[in-house]
């Protein structure tokens, strides 16, 4: 196939995809975490991955990050193999996971949370507009900037992780279970946020067990189990499929 | 009551050298998690390396503290990036302190074989003179060197509190994962932690030359001397080197002075075993946090 003058990106149609992810696998000393993991993210668009406990949704991520290396497969970003880049390299080529557990650094500000990532080489002369747009976003950090991010609470904390993400200026946000222990308004805030900055411009890959919320804000979805994908399709569709239903959601 | 006076001058003066020559190894156990048995030979190499700049070039030991500070950065960097990290890498952070415990032998011995078993001391000119102070008397070398420790002290407190380069060492100590997920590259800053952290005990061992005799063998004490301290103060910063390293002091001079010259080291273990009963984490707690 040939590009056509007319097209974006001055790609071929395949180049839709901003990442791909072929054959991922992992082990933990010896005992399989992901065996198969394979996945396509499209320009702008919301891509979940869903599974439950353990099925190696946080390993995979991870793994595309740079923050683990594979034992097999590729990673392609941008049609750009970044296979085996460590993480600190990966950050600057546009890719920010925000990881599970937030890991804010308990002990520094949140201000110094935030510039520290803010100094990420493809981001650093933006700094201060991006600490503007973080602070616009989330004007709870604005008010508590110079207090330390242990003091901060859950809620407060997942925004900071998030922020510290965005900081760095991504293409892609990773975010690795956002919702996990926040209350339910909260949890609708941090779906309308994944949801306003994938409208802005950033694509999302959003790892959740949060299956409902998930699905219906993602284009498309993987189901990962015991290491490996075992259904895909649209968000919706996976959110009406009966096997999806009786095993995520609960309902026969 | 000037015998007490004196006392505690002389114990606060030998604290702040303490406190120097401890910063290092604090920083290098709370931000790498290693306990750094080699951390006396830095010491003591700064010694050395004082001794030969002054007596071969002629260059008074606290303008050595600049060429000696960047030799052991070099050598601290080198040494993690390469033996340390392998040794980590391959068993687990328990493997360091055997590793460094061998090496620490090794130089040693080495500096040993170069400068021979004599006790050194280096006398600048300034070395004998004293000035009064009130009834007491204080040697011109000691305020020198606490003032040095303390400049240095300060400076690192404010490259780890202001710098990017400080705020990427108290992240990568507290949560090395997002740490590397924020484009710093852990690795890296080990090593320059490390160096860091070698350079400021070299600088140390530079002031103590000329303050005290020393020879290789010292490096066990100084390295023991830097655990206390952690101990007492609390792991990675500055300020609790300086607490660890002020009370270390004055219960140096307070013992030798009122118990007995040959009871100091028994009374530093009595307030070791003490203080980790009582506040394992030190006076002023671990500045990474409870992470380790």
């Amino acid at each position: 196939m040939t590009a056509t003058p007319g097209e974006q990106s001055g790609g071929n149609p395949t180049d839709e995809a901003l990442l791909r992810v072929s054959g991922l696998a992992y082990d933990y000393a010896g005992v399989s975490a992901v065996s198969n993991c394979s996945l396509e993210l499209r320009r702008g668009k919301i891509a979940a991955l869903i599974g439950g406990n353990g099925a190696g949704k946080s390993t995979s991520v991870k793994m595309i990050a740079g923050a683990l290396r594979s034992r097999s497969g590729s990673i392609m970003l941008d049609g750009r193999d970044i296979t085996g880049l460590p993480a600190h390299k990966v950050v600057e080529l546009g890719i920010a996971l925000v990881p599970e557990g937030r890991l804010v650094f308990q002990h520094l500000t949140v201000r110094e949370n935030l510039i520290l990532s803010g100094h990420v080489r493809r981001a650093r002369e933006k700094c201060t507009q991006s600490l503007g747009r973080v602070f616009e976003l989330f004007p709870r950090l604005k008010e508590r900037q110079a207090q330390v991010a242990g003091s901060l609470s859950g809620g407060e904390q997942q925004m900071l992780a998030i922020g510290r993400g965005l900081m760095t200026m991504p293409r892609l946000l990773i975010l690795d279970e956002p919702s996990l222990g926040l209350s339910p308004i909260l949890v609708g805030q941090i779906f309308g946020l994944v949801r306003k900055l994938n409208e802005e411009g950033i694509s999302v890959l959003l790892v959740e067990q949060n299956v409902h919320h998930t699905l219906a804000i993602a284009d498309y979805a993987y189901v990962l189990e015991k290491g490996r994908v075992v259904q895909e399709g649209e968000g919706r569709r996976l959110l009406n499929d009966p096997k999806v239903k009786e095993a995520y959601l609960g309902l026969v | 009551m000037t015998l007490f006076l004196q006392t505690t001058l002389n114990g606060l003066v030998l604290g702040g050298i303490y406190s120097l020559a401890a910063v290092g190894f604090s920083l290098v156990f709370g931000v790498l998690g290693i306990v750094n048995l080699t951390h006396g030979i830095f010491v003591v190499a700064g010694a050395y390396g004082a001794l030969v700049l002054f007596t071969k070039l002629g260059i008074d030991p606290l303008l050595g503290i600049v060429p000696i500070g960047l030799a052991l950065f070099a050598v601290g960097y080198v040494y993690q990036r390469t033996i340390i990290q392998w040794a980590v890498s391959r068993a687990s952070l328990v493997a360091s302190l055997v590793v460094t415990f061998g090496v620490a032998m090794m130089a040693r011995n080495g500096l040993q074989l170069v400068f021979g078993p004599d006790v050194h001391t280096i006398t600048p000119s300034y070395s004998f003179l004293s000035i009064p102070l009130g009834p007491l008397r204080i040697d011109v070398v000691r305020i020198v060197a606490l003032g040095a420790s303390l400049v240095l002290l300060t400076v690192l407190a404010l490259v780890l509190a202001r710098t990017h380069f400080g705020r990427a060492i108290r992240a990568t100590a507290q949560q090395p994962l997002a740490a590397e997920l924020c484009g710093l590259n852990v690795k890296n800053l080990h090593g320059l932690t490390f160096g860091l952290g070698a350079a400021m005990a070299g600088a140390a061992g530079a002031i103590i030359g000329i303050v005290q005799p020393f020879t290789a063998a010292s490096e066990v004490a100084w390295t023991l001397n830097a655990f206390i301290v952690v101990v007492l103060g609390g792991i990675g910063s500055p300020a609790g080197a300086l607490v660890g390293g002020l009370l270390l002091g004055l219960i140096n001079a307070y013992t030798a002075q009122y118990v007995g010259p040959s009871l100091t080291q028994a009374a530093m273990f009595l307030v070791l075993v003490l203080m980790l009963l009582v506040r394992p984490s030190g006076l002023l707690g671990n500045a990474f946090g409870e992470s380790r």
